[in-house]
Protein backbone atom coordinates (compact mmCIF):
# COMPACT_ATOMS: atom_id res chain seq x y z
CA UNK A 1 0.00 0.00 0.00
CA UNK A 2 1.31 3.35 -0.64
CA UNK A 3 -0.30 6.80 -0.07
CA UNK A 4 -0.72 10.01 -2.18
CA UNK A 5 0.38 13.26 -1.33
CA UNK A 6 -0.46 16.68 -3.48
CA UNK A 7 1.50 19.43 -2.54
CA UNK A 8 -0.58 22.71 -3.49
CA UNK A 9 1.30 25.59 -4.70
CA UNK A 10 -0.38 28.98 -3.67
CA UNK A 11 0.52 32.53 -3.71
CA UNK A 12 -1.41 34.07 -0.64
CA UNK A 13 -4.55 31.87 -0.96
CA UNK A 14 -4.74 32.36 -4.81
CA UNK A 15 -5.36 28.99 -6.71
CA UNK A 16 -3.59 27.62 -9.20
CA UNK A 17 -5.37 25.00 -11.39
CA UNK A 18 -2.82 22.54 -11.22
CA UNK A 19 -3.20 22.12 -7.51
CA UNK A 20 -6.74 20.87 -8.53
CA UNK A 21 -5.06 18.44 -11.60
CA UNK A 22 -2.82 17.40 -8.67
CA UNK A 23 -5.44 16.54 -6.15
CA UNK A 24 -7.58 14.69 -8.80
CA UNK A 25 -4.37 12.49 -10.26
CA UNK A 26 -3.87 11.95 -6.48
CA UNK A 27 -7.01 10.79 -5.92
CA UNK A 28 -6.94 8.58 -8.89
CA UNK A 29 -3.44 7.06 -8.40
CA UNK A 30 -3.89 6.52 -4.78
CA UNK A 31 -7.16 4.36 -5.39
CA UNK A 32 -5.08 2.08 -7.90
CA UNK A 33 -1.80 1.36 -4.86
CA UNK A 34 -4.66 0.96 -2.63
CA UNK A 35 -3.82 4.39 -0.22
CA UNK A 36 -4.87 7.11 0.63
CA UNK A 37 -5.35 10.78 -1.00
CA UNK A 38 -3.65 14.11 0.60
CA UNK A 39 -3.14 17.30 -0.16
CA UNK A 40 -0.48 19.38 2.11
CA UNK A 41 -1.52 23.34 2.00
CA UNK A 42 0.98 26.03 3.92
CA UNK A 43 1.50 29.52 4.34
CA UNK A 44 -0.21 32.74 3.94
CA UNK A 45 -4.46 31.90 2.64
CA UNK A 46 -3.71 28.23 2.79
CA UNK A 47 -7.48 28.05 5.06
CA UNK A 48 -9.48 29.60 2.03
CA UNK A 49 -7.77 27.17 -0.34
CA UNK A 50 -8.10 24.04 1.94
CA UNK A 51 -11.48 24.21 2.16
CA UNK A 52 -11.84 24.88 -1.79
CA UNK A 53 -9.27 21.45 -2.27
CA UNK A 54 -12.44 19.45 -0.02
CA UNK A 55 -14.31 19.16 -2.77
CA UNK A 56 -11.99 16.85 -4.47
CA UNK A 57 -11.95 13.46 -4.12
CA UNK A 58 -9.24 13.47 -1.24
CA UNK A 59 -8.93 11.67 2.04
CA UNK A 60 -7.02 14.56 4.24
CA UNK A 61 -6.49 17.86 3.61
CA UNK A 62 -3.08 19.05 5.27
CA UNK A 63 -3.06 22.63 6.46
CA UNK A 64 -0.77 25.09 8.39
CA UNK A 65 -1.65 28.82 8.21
CA UNK A 66 1.91 29.63 9.31
CA UNK A 67 3.79 32.49 8.79
CA UNK A 68 7.19 31.33 8.62
CA UNK A 69 6.13 29.77 5.30
CA UNK A 70 6.21 33.10 3.41
CA UNK A 71 8.85 34.66 5.45
CA UNK A 72 11.52 32.28 4.91
CA UNK A 73 12.32 30.74 1.12
CA UNK A 74 11.59 26.89 1.03
CA UNK A 75 12.94 25.73 4.89
CA UNK A 76 9.77 25.90 6.76
CA UNK A 77 7.93 24.36 3.45
CA UNK A 78 10.22 21.64 3.23
CA UNK A 79 10.04 20.53 6.83
CA UNK A 80 6.17 20.47 7.18
CA UNK A 81 6.36 18.79 3.99
CA UNK A 82 8.94 15.72 5.38
CA UNK A 83 6.80 15.94 8.74
CA UNK A 84 3.50 15.16 6.82
CA UNK A 85 5.24 12.91 4.89
CA UNK A 86 6.93 10.78 7.64
CA UNK A 87 3.50 11.04 9.60
CA UNK A 88 1.59 9.47 6.27
CA UNK A 89 3.83 6.86 5.67
CA UNK A 90 5.45 5.22 2.55
CA UNK A 91 4.11 7.67 -0.48
CA UNK A 92 4.54 9.28 -3.37
CA UNK A 93 4.38 12.72 -3.54
CA UNK A 94 3.08 15.28 -6.62
CA UNK A 95 4.35 18.59 -6.69
CA UNK A 96 3.54 20.36 -9.65
CA UNK A 97 6.54 21.34 -12.23
CA UNK A 98 6.76 24.77 -11.96
CA UNK A 99 9.77 27.10 -10.77
CA UNK A 100 8.58 26.87 -7.18
CA UNK A 101 7.49 23.39 -7.09
CA UNK A 102 10.87 22.16 -8.67
CA UNK A 103 12.77 23.40 -6.12
CA UNK A 104 9.99 22.43 -3.51
CA UNK A 105 10.43 18.83 -5.21
CA UNK A 106 14.67 18.48 -5.34
CA UNK A 107 14.69 19.83 -1.85
CA UNK A 108 12.19 17.05 -0.21
CA UNK A 109 13.50 14.26 -2.39
CA UNK A 110 16.86 14.40 -1.03
CA UNK A 111 15.47 15.17 2.19
CA UNK A 112 13.44 12.18 2.09
CA UNK A 113 15.75 10.09 0.16
CA UNK A 114 13.51 9.18 -2.22
CA UNK A 115 13.81 9.07 -6.17
CA UNK A 116 12.77 12.72 -8.21
CA UNK A 117 11.14 11.87 -11.47
CA UNK A 118 10.51 15.32 -13.24
CA UNK A 119 7.94 16.84 -16.09
CA UNK A 120 5.52 13.62 -15.37
CA UNK A 121 2.74 13.73 -18.30
CA UNK A 122 1.26 9.95 -17.24
CA UNK A 123 1.88 7.77 -14.43
CA UNK A 124 1.94 3.57 -14.78
CA UNK A 125 1.14 1.12 -12.38
CA UNK A 126 2.52 -2.14 -12.23
CA UNK A 127 1.84 -3.79 -9.13
CA UNK A 128 2.90 -1.35 -5.82
CA UNK A 129 5.30 0.00 -8.84
CA UNK A 130 5.18 3.25 -9.65
CA UNK A 131 6.44 4.55 -13.11
CA UNK A 132 6.41 7.98 -14.32
CA UNK A 133 5.74 9.14 -18.07
CA UNK A 134 7.87 12.00 -19.07
CA UNK A 135 9.32 13.91 -22.33
CA UNK A 136 13.22 14.40 -22.49
CA UNK A 137 15.51 15.88 -24.42
CA UNK A 138 13.90 18.70 -25.23
CA UNK A 139 10.42 16.34 -26.59
CA UNK A 140 12.32 14.00 -28.82
CA UNK A 141 11.79 11.21 -26.24
CA UNK A 142 9.13 9.87 -24.38
CA UNK A 143 10.38 7.86 -20.91
CA UNK A 144 9.16 5.85 -18.31
CA UNK A 145 11.14 5.82 -15.63
CA UNK A 146 10.60 4.54 -11.99
CA UNK A 147 10.93 4.87 -9.11
CA UNK A 148 12.85 2.21 -7.27
CA UNK A 149 12.04 0.26 -3.75
CA UNK A 150 12.36 2.93 -1.74
CA UNK A 151 9.59 4.70 0.75
CA UNK A 152 8.72 7.47 -1.25
CA UNK A 153 9.34 8.99 -4.72
CA UNK A 154 8.71 12.48 -5.81
CA UNK A 155 7.37 13.45 -9.06
CA UNK A 156 7.10 17.00 -10.71
CA UNK A 157 3.90 17.02 -12.77
CA UNK A 158 3.23 19.28 -15.80
CA UNK A 159 0.73 21.35 -15.53
CA UNK A 160 -2.48 20.86 -18.19
CA UNK A 161 -1.34 17.14 -18.47
CA UNK A 162 -4.11 15.68 -16.18
CA UNK A 163 -7.73 16.91 -15.66
CA UNK A 164 -9.15 18.68 -12.17
CA UNK A 165 -12.64 16.98 -11.39
CA UNK A 166 -14.17 17.49 -8.34
CA UNK A 167 -15.91 14.85 -6.09
CA UNK A 168 -15.58 12.30 -3.60
CA UNK A 169 -17.20 12.53 -0.10
CA UNK A 170 -15.40 15.77 1.28
CA UNK A 171 -12.16 15.55 2.56
CA UNK A 172 -11.30 15.83 6.36
CA UNK A 173 -9.45 18.90 6.89
CA UNK A 174 -6.32 18.41 9.46
CA UNK A 175 -4.06 21.17 10.66
CA UNK A 176 -0.45 20.13 10.77
CA UNK A 177 2.01 21.20 13.80
CA UNK A 178 4.92 23.04 13.79
CA UNK A 179 7.83 21.15 12.99
CA UNK A 180 10.59 21.35 15.33
CA UNK A 181 12.09 24.97 15.70
CA UNK A 182 14.99 24.75 13.28
CA UNK A 183 16.51 28.23 12.53
CA UNK A 184 15.35 29.39 8.87
CA UNK A 185 18.08 30.87 6.98
CA UNK A 186 16.52 32.25 4.06
CA UNK A 187 14.91 35.41 4.63
CA UNK A 188 12.29 36.78 1.96
CA UNK A 189 13.09 40.76 2.47
CA UNK A 190 10.42 41.96 -0.62
CA UNK A 191 8.69 40.61 -3.69
CA UNK A 192 7.96 41.65 -7.03
CA UNK A 193 5.49 40.84 -9.23
CA UNK A 194 6.45 41.92 -12.63
CA UNK A 195 4.40 39.78 -14.63
CA UNK A 196 1.06 40.21 -12.96
CA UNK A 197 -1.12 37.41 -14.67
CA UNK A 198 -3.40 35.53 -12.58
CA UNK A 199 -2.07 32.46 -13.95
CA UNK A 200 1.19 30.95 -14.06
CA UNK A 201 2.40 30.78 -17.80
CA UNK A 202 3.03 27.10 -17.16
CA UNK A 203 -0.27 26.20 -16.33
CA UNK A 204 -2.45 28.40 -19.04
CA UNK A 205 -4.88 26.66 -21.11
CA UNK A 206 -3.73 29.46 -23.98
CA UNK A 207 -0.65 30.84 -24.93
CA UNK A 208 -0.54 33.78 -26.89
CA UNK A 209 3.45 34.00 -28.03
CA UNK A 210 5.15 36.86 -29.84
CA UNK A 211 8.75 36.70 -31.09
CA UNK A 212 11.53 39.03 -32.89
CA UNK A 213 8.69 39.86 -35.57
CA UNK A 214 7.19 42.51 -32.85
CA UNK A 215 9.69 44.85 -33.06
CA UNK A 216 9.74 46.07 -29.88
CA UNK A 217 7.97 45.96 -26.04
CA UNK A 218 4.44 47.81 -27.20
CA UNK A 219 3.04 44.65 -29.00
CA UNK A 220 2.62 42.73 -26.13
CA UNK A 221 0.43 44.62 -24.31
CA UNK A 222 -1.39 46.46 -27.37
CA UNK A 223 -1.57 43.61 -29.40
CA UNK A 224 -1.26 40.08 -27.71
CA UNK A 225 -2.97 40.91 -24.62
CA UNK A 226 -5.84 41.71 -25.42
CA UNK A 227 -6.06 38.32 -27.64
CA UNK A 228 -4.89 36.55 -24.90
CA UNK A 229 -7.45 37.70 -22.39
CA UNK A 230 -9.93 37.18 -25.28
CA UNK A 231 -9.23 33.53 -25.18
CA UNK A 232 -8.17 32.94 -21.34
CA UNK A 233 -4.93 32.89 -21.99
CA UNK A 234 -1.60 34.55 -20.44
CA UNK A 235 1.25 35.61 -22.75
CA UNK A 236 4.51 34.55 -23.72
CA UNK A 237 7.55 35.42 -25.62
CA UNK A 238 10.57 33.81 -27.35
CA UNK A 239 14.19 34.15 -26.18
CA UNK A 240 14.90 36.99 -28.97
CA UNK A 241 12.07 39.42 -27.46
CA UNK A 242 13.18 38.93 -23.96
CA UNK A 243 16.70 39.20 -24.96
CA UNK A 244 15.92 42.64 -26.50
CA UNK A 245 14.25 43.20 -22.77
CA UNK A 246 10.76 44.00 -24.29
CA UNK A 247 9.43 41.43 -21.83
CA UNK A 248 11.05 40.09 -18.58
CA UNK A 249 13.01 36.78 -18.84
CA UNK A 250 9.92 34.88 -16.63
CA UNK A 251 7.43 35.03 -19.92
CA UNK A 252 10.35 33.09 -22.37
CA UNK A 253 9.13 29.87 -23.85
CA UNK A 254 11.82 27.83 -24.84
CA UNK A 255 15.32 25.85 -23.93
CA UNK A 256 16.87 28.25 -22.01
CA UNK A 257 13.00 28.98 -20.40
CA UNK A 258 9.74 27.79 -19.63
CA UNK A 259 8.27 24.52 -21.24
CA UNK A 260 4.53 24.94 -21.79
CA UNK A 261 1.65 22.45 -22.74
CA UNK A 262 -1.42 24.71 -23.15
CA UNK A 263 -4.27 23.43 -25.31
CA UNK A 264 -3.92 26.32 -27.94
CA UNK A 265 -0.21 28.06 -28.84
CA UNK A 266 -0.46 31.25 -31.13
CA UNK A 267 3.18 32.22 -31.91
CA UNK A 268 3.21 35.58 -33.44
CA UNK A 269 6.14 36.94 -34.97
CA UNK A 270 7.83 33.78 -34.01
CA UNK A 271 10.41 31.63 -36.47
CA UNK A 272 10.43 28.30 -34.46
CA UNK A 273 13.83 27.88 -33.77
CA UNK A 274 14.62 24.48 -32.34
CA UNK A 275 15.63 26.30 -28.97
CA UNK A 276 11.73 27.83 -29.19
CA UNK A 277 10.35 24.71 -30.48
CA UNK A 278 11.56 22.40 -27.57
CA UNK A 279 9.80 24.96 -25.21
CA UNK A 280 6.28 24.73 -26.95
CA UNK A 281 6.17 21.46 -29.28
CA UNK A 282 3.71 19.24 -27.21
CA UNK A 283 0.78 21.82 -27.43
CA UNK A 284 -2.11 20.58 -28.20
CA UNK A 285 -2.55 22.76 -31.27
CA UNK A 286 -0.34 25.71 -32.77
CA UNK A 287 -0.97 28.09 -35.18
CA UNK A 288 1.45 30.72 -36.24
CA UNK A 289 1.43 34.12 -37.64
CA UNK A 290 3.92 35.18 -39.91
CA UNK A 291 5.70 37.45 -42.48
CA UNK A 292 7.60 34.23 -43.92
CA UNK A 293 5.41 31.12 -45.17
CA UNK A 294 8.85 29.12 -44.94
CA UNK A 295 9.62 30.02 -41.38
CA UNK A 296 10.48 26.65 -39.63
CA UNK A 297 7.52 26.97 -37.33
CA UNK A 298 5.53 25.61 -40.46
CA UNK A 299 7.14 22.05 -39.82
CA UNK A 300 5.42 21.89 -36.67
CA UNK A 301 2.73 24.16 -36.19
CA UNK A 302 -1.24 23.00 -37.72
CA UNK A 303 -2.10 26.71 -38.99
CA UNK A 304 0.75 28.65 -40.50
CA UNK A 305 -1.55 32.09 -41.90
CA UNK A 306 1.33 34.39 -43.40
CA UNK A 307 0.52 37.84 -43.25
CA UNK A 308 0.46 41.14 -41.13
CA UNK A 309 0.30 40.18 -37.69
CA UNK A 310 -0.14 44.16 -36.78
CA UNK A 311 -3.46 43.58 -39.19
CA UNK A 312 -4.84 39.87 -37.99
CA UNK A 313 -4.12 39.86 -34.43
CA UNK A 314 -6.50 42.98 -33.56
CA UNK A 315 -9.51 41.46 -36.22
CA UNK A 316 -9.25 38.01 -34.56
CA UNK A 317 -9.63 39.46 -30.99
CA UNK A 318 -12.25 41.25 -32.05
CA UNK A 319 -13.90 37.74 -33.91
CA UNK A 320 -13.29 36.31 -30.72
CA UNK A 321 -14.67 38.92 -28.58
CA UNK A 322 -17.70 39.36 -30.34
CA UNK A 323 -18.57 35.25 -30.87
CA UNK A 324 -18.71 35.69 -27.19
CA UNK A 325 -21.36 38.68 -27.38
CA UNK B 1 36.54 32.92 0.12
CA UNK B 2 36.26 29.66 -1.60
CA UNK B 3 33.85 29.21 -4.54
CA UNK B 4 32.98 26.22 -5.50
CA UNK B 5 31.10 25.96 -9.14
CA UNK B 6 29.43 22.69 -10.13
CA UNK B 7 29.95 22.03 -13.89
CA UNK B 8 28.78 19.31 -15.84
CA UNK B 9 29.83 18.36 -19.37
CA UNK B 10 26.97 18.07 -21.88
CA UNK B 11 26.03 16.53 -25.64
CA UNK B 12 27.06 20.35 -28.18
CA UNK B 13 23.51 21.90 -28.08
CA UNK B 14 22.94 21.32 -31.92
CA UNK B 15 24.00 17.79 -31.70
CA UNK B 16 20.91 15.03 -31.89
CA UNK B 17 20.58 13.42 -28.70
CA UNK B 18 19.46 9.66 -28.02
CA UNK B 19 19.66 7.05 -25.55
CA UNK B 20 21.36 4.14 -26.32
CA UNK B 21 18.52 1.15 -26.35
CA UNK B 22 21.28 -1.31 -24.24
CA UNK B 23 22.42 0.51 -21.28
CA UNK B 24 19.42 3.16 -21.45
CA UNK B 25 21.09 5.73 -20.95
CA UNK B 26 22.26 9.18 -22.73
CA UNK B 27 24.55 8.32 -25.87
CA UNK B 28 27.85 10.58 -24.65
CA UNK B 29 29.96 9.44 -27.10
CA UNK B 30 31.11 9.99 -30.38
CA UNK B 31 29.83 13.24 -30.15
CA UNK B 32 31.21 16.41 -28.86
CA UNK B 33 30.49 17.40 -25.62
CA UNK B 34 30.80 20.99 -24.40
CA UNK B 35 30.55 22.96 -20.83
CA UNK B 36 26.67 23.12 -19.87
CA UNK B 37 25.95 26.54 -20.80
CA UNK B 38 24.08 27.24 -17.90
CA UNK B 39 27.66 25.91 -15.94
CA UNK B 40 28.88 29.10 -17.59
CA UNK B 41 26.84 31.87 -16.09
CA UNK B 42 27.60 29.65 -12.24
CA UNK B 43 30.75 30.44 -13.09
CA UNK B 44 30.71 34.11 -14.39
CA UNK B 45 28.56 34.85 -11.68
CA UNK B 46 31.29 33.38 -9.39
CA UNK B 47 34.31 35.02 -11.50
CA UNK B 48 32.53 38.62 -10.72
CA UNK B 49 32.36 37.71 -7.06
CA UNK B 50 36.21 36.94 -6.87
CA UNK B 51 36.62 40.38 -8.66
CA UNK B 52 34.47 41.77 -6.12
CA UNK B 53 35.81 40.21 -3.40
CA UNK B 54 39.53 40.62 -4.15
CA UNK B 55 42.31 37.75 -4.88
CA UNK B 56 42.43 35.88 -1.38
CA UNK B 57 38.91 34.39 -3.28
CA UNK B 58 39.44 31.21 -4.95
CA UNK B 59 37.11 29.38 -7.48
CA UNK B 60 37.46 25.53 -8.00
CA UNK B 61 35.17 23.81 -10.19
CA UNK B 62 33.78 20.66 -9.29
CA UNK B 63 32.79 18.59 -12.14
CA UNK B 64 31.94 14.75 -12.28
CA UNK B 65 32.77 13.19 -15.76
CA UNK B 66 34.40 10.33 -17.42
CA UNK B 67 38.15 10.53 -16.89
CA UNK B 68 38.65 10.93 -20.95
CA UNK B 69 36.54 14.28 -20.70
CA UNK B 70 38.28 16.16 -18.24
CA UNK B 71 40.00 17.97 -20.41
CA UNK B 72 37.13 19.82 -21.55
CA UNK B 73 37.37 21.55 -17.84
CA UNK B 74 40.35 23.59 -19.65
CA UNK B 75 37.92 25.91 -21.19
CA UNK B 76 36.43 26.74 -17.70
CA UNK B 77 39.74 27.62 -16.23
CA UNK B 78 41.00 29.66 -19.40
CA UNK B 79 37.51 31.68 -18.21
CA UNK B 80 39.51 31.88 -15.22
CA UNK B 81 38.46 29.33 -12.49
CA UNK B 82 42.02 28.32 -10.06
CA UNK B 83 41.64 24.72 -10.82
CA UNK B 84 39.05 21.24 -10.69
CA UNK B 85 38.07 18.48 -8.99
CA UNK B 86 36.91 15.57 -10.81
CA UNK B 87 35.10 12.88 -9.61
CA UNK B 88 35.77 9.94 -12.10
CA UNK B 89 34.29 6.29 -11.26
CA UNK B 90 32.37 3.85 -13.16
CA UNK B 91 30.24 2.92 -10.20
CA UNK B 92 28.48 6.34 -10.58
CA UNK B 93 27.60 6.10 -14.37
CA UNK B 94 23.92 6.65 -14.57
CA UNK B 95 23.56 8.16 -11.32
CA UNK B 96 20.11 9.48 -10.82
CA UNK B 97 19.81 13.23 -8.88
CA UNK B 98 20.14 11.41 -6.00
CA UNK B 99 23.23 9.81 -5.82
CA UNK B 100 24.50 12.66 -8.07
CA UNK B 101 24.09 15.06 -5.34
CA UNK B 102 25.20 12.99 -2.57
CA UNK B 103 28.55 12.47 -4.77
CA UNK B 104 28.95 16.20 -5.04
CA UNK B 105 28.58 16.92 -1.15
CA UNK B 106 30.87 14.45 -1.04
CA UNK B 107 33.56 16.28 -2.96
CA UNK B 108 32.11 19.72 -1.60
CA UNK B 109 32.97 18.81 1.68
CA UNK B 110 36.33 17.40 1.08
CA UNK B 111 37.17 20.65 -0.62
CA UNK B 112 35.99 22.91 1.67
CA UNK B 113 33.44 26.15 0.95
CA UNK B 114 32.04 29.04 1.76
CA UNK B 115 29.30 29.14 -1.46
CA UNK B 116 28.99 27.09 -4.34
CA UNK B 117 27.01 28.12 -7.22
CA UNK B 118 25.04 26.47 -9.62
CA UNK B 119 24.05 26.47 -13.29
CA UNK B 120 19.77 26.78 -12.45
CA UNK B 121 19.50 23.60 -15.54
CA UNK B 122 21.30 21.27 -17.75
CA UNK B 123 20.93 21.20 -21.43
CA UNK B 124 20.70 16.82 -21.42
CA UNK B 125 17.41 16.06 -20.37
CA UNK B 126 17.91 16.02 -16.63
CA UNK B 127 15.71 16.87 -14.24
CA UNK B 128 17.34 20.13 -12.66
CA UNK B 129 17.08 18.94 -9.42
CA UNK B 130 20.78 19.02 -8.73
CA UNK B 131 21.08 22.47 -6.92
CA UNK B 132 17.96 22.20 -4.58
CA UNK B 133 19.23 18.15 -3.74
CA UNK B 134 23.11 19.37 -3.32
CA UNK B 135 21.95 22.27 -0.86
CA UNK B 136 20.20 19.59 1.38
CA UNK B 137 23.16 16.83 1.13
CA UNK B 138 25.23 19.40 2.43
CA UNK B 139 23.32 20.82 5.06
CA UNK B 140 22.99 24.59 3.56
CA UNK B 141 20.59 27.56 2.35
CA UNK B 142 19.57 26.18 -1.36
CA UNK B 143 18.91 30.10 -2.79
CA UNK B 144 18.02 29.07 -6.50
CA UNK B 145 17.79 30.83 -9.08
CA UNK B 146 19.39 34.00 -8.46
CA UNK B 147 20.01 36.99 -11.00
CA UNK B 148 21.74 39.16 -9.14
CA UNK B 149 23.58 38.60 -6.00
CA UNK B 150 26.10 40.85 -3.77
CA UNK B 151 27.96 39.27 -0.75
CA UNK B 152 29.28 41.57 2.66
CA UNK B 153 29.81 40.26 5.90
CA UNK B 154 29.15 36.96 5.09
CA UNK B 155 25.76 37.40 4.09
CA UNK B 156 24.43 37.09 0.67
CA UNK B 157 21.69 39.08 -0.63
CA UNK B 158 20.35 38.11 -3.66
CA UNK B 159 17.77 38.77 -6.22
CA UNK B 160 15.94 35.61 -7.52
CA UNK B 161 13.80 34.84 -10.40
CA UNK B 162 9.82 33.60 -9.37
CA UNK B 163 7.24 32.57 -11.48
CA UNK B 164 5.78 35.95 -11.48
CA UNK B 165 8.79 38.37 -11.10
CA UNK B 166 11.76 38.43 -8.49
CA UNK B 167 11.83 37.98 -4.85
CA UNK B 168 15.14 39.55 -2.68
CA UNK B 169 16.33 37.06 -0.29
CA UNK B 170 19.21 37.15 2.39
CA UNK B 171 21.20 34.75 3.85
CA UNK B 172 24.28 33.57 5.75
CA UNK B 173 27.15 31.68 4.12
CA UNK B 174 27.82 28.65 4.02
CA UNK B 175 25.47 28.85 1.43
CA UNK B 176 24.44 27.15 -2.24
CA UNK B 177 22.99 29.38 -4.86
CA UNK B 178 22.38 28.78 -8.26
CA UNK B 179 21.82 31.09 -10.80
CA UNK B 180 19.72 32.14 -13.75
CA UNK B 181 20.88 33.96 -17.51
CA UNK B 182 20.13 37.33 -16.20
CA UNK B 183 23.66 37.24 -13.81
CA UNK B 184 25.46 38.41 -17.47
CA UNK B 185 26.66 37.04 -20.52
CA UNK B 186 29.89 34.31 -19.73
CA UNK B 187 33.19 35.78 -20.57
CA UNK B 188 35.44 35.01 -23.41
CA UNK B 189 39.09 33.22 -22.31
CA UNK B 190 41.54 35.92 -23.11
CA UNK B 191 44.69 34.48 -24.68
CA UNK B 192 46.49 34.99 -21.19
CA UNK B 193 44.02 32.60 -19.98
CA UNK B 194 44.01 30.27 -22.55
CA UNK B 195 47.74 30.04 -21.47
CA UNK B 196 47.57 29.94 -17.89
CA UNK B 197 45.19 27.36 -17.84
CA UNK B 198 47.56 24.51 -18.87
CA UNK B 199 48.95 24.73 -15.67
CA UNK B 200 46.28 25.01 -13.74
CA UNK B 201 45.56 21.63 -11.73
CA UNK B 202 43.03 19.17 -12.78
CA UNK B 203 42.68 17.12 -9.36
CA UNK B 204 41.10 13.71 -10.24
CA UNK B 205 39.29 11.46 -7.52
CA UNK B 206 37.30 8.40 -7.47
CA UNK B 207 34.20 7.64 -5.31
CA UNK B 208 36.15 6.23 -2.60
CA UNK B 209 38.61 9.25 -2.46
CA UNK B 210 35.49 11.71 -2.24
CA UNK B 211 33.84 9.28 0.80
CA UNK B 212 31.10 8.62 -1.23
CA UNK B 213 29.05 5.29 -0.40
CA UNK B 214 25.33 5.89 -1.89
CA UNK B 215 25.96 4.53 -5.59
CA UNK B 216 22.34 3.06 -5.66
CA UNK B 217 19.74 5.36 -7.85
CA UNK B 218 16.47 5.75 -6.50
CA UNK B 219 15.13 5.86 -10.22
CA UNK B 220 15.15 3.30 -13.10
CA UNK B 221 14.71 4.45 -16.40
CA UNK B 222 12.05 1.00 -17.87
CA UNK B 223 11.75 2.06 -21.90
CA UNK B 224 11.57 5.02 -24.05
CA UNK B 225 10.32 6.13 -27.53
CA UNK B 226 9.11 8.85 -29.90
CA UNK B 227 6.86 11.20 -29.43
CA UNK B 228 3.56 11.53 -31.38
CA UNK B 229 4.98 13.04 -34.19
CA UNK B 230 3.63 16.65 -35.27
CA UNK B 231 2.80 16.92 -39.49
CA UNK B 232 3.67 20.20 -41.91
CA UNK B 233 1.59 22.63 -41.15
CA UNK B 234 -1.25 23.82 -43.50
CA UNK B 235 -0.26 27.05 -44.68
CA UNK B 236 -2.67 30.11 -46.16
CA UNK B 237 -1.81 33.50 -47.48
CA UNK B 238 -4.09 36.07 -45.73
CA UNK B 239 -4.81 38.13 -48.30
CA UNK B 240 -6.12 41.00 -45.68
CA UNK B 241 -6.01 41.28 -41.83
CA UNK B 242 -9.32 40.36 -42.02
CA UNK B 243 -8.80 37.71 -44.28
CA UNK B 244 -6.14 36.08 -41.89
CA UNK B 245 -8.01 36.57 -39.18
CA UNK B 246 -11.20 34.73 -40.07
CA UNK B 247 -8.84 31.73 -41.54
CA UNK B 248 -7.72 31.46 -37.63
CA UNK B 249 -10.90 31.85 -36.34
CA UNK B 250 -12.55 29.34 -38.86
CA UNK B 251 -9.87 26.61 -37.77
CA UNK B 252 -10.34 27.23 -33.96
CA UNK B 253 -14.09 26.69 -34.35
CA UNK B 254 -13.20 23.67 -36.22
CA UNK B 255 -11.40 22.70 -33.41
CA UNK B 256 -13.44 23.90 -30.36
CA UNK B 257 -11.09 26.01 -28.98
CA UNK B 258 -12.98 28.93 -29.22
Amino acid sequence: MRHVIAFAEHRKGQTRKVTYELATQAHELAQKLGGTAHAIVLGEGAGALAESLTKYPLDVVHVAEDPDVDAYLLDPTIDYLEGAARAIGSSIVLVPNTMYGRDVASRLAARLGAGLNADVTGFAIDGERVACIAPKLGGVTITTCAFEDCEYGVATVRPNAFAAQPGGAGARLETLAKPDAKPYRMRIVNEVEEASSELGLEEAPVVVSGGRGLGGAEPFTTLLKPLADALGGAIGASRAAADAGWVPYSLQIGQTGKTVSPKLYIAVGISGAIQHKVGMRSAGTIVAINKDGTAPISEFSDLLVVGDAFQIVPALTKLINDSKA
Amino acid sequence: MRIVVTVKLVPDLNAEKRIDPATKRLVRTGMETVLNPYDEYALEAALQLKEKLGDDTTVTLLSMVPESSKETLRKALAMGADDAHVLSDEKLSGSDVFVTAAALAGVARKIGFDLVVCGGLADDGSTGGVPGALAEHLGVPGLTNARHLEISDGTITAQRETDSGYQTVTCALPALISVTMAVGEPRYASLKGIMGAKRKNIALLSAADAGVTETTSRTELLSFGPPPARTKARIVEAADGAAGAQTIFDFLRERKLV
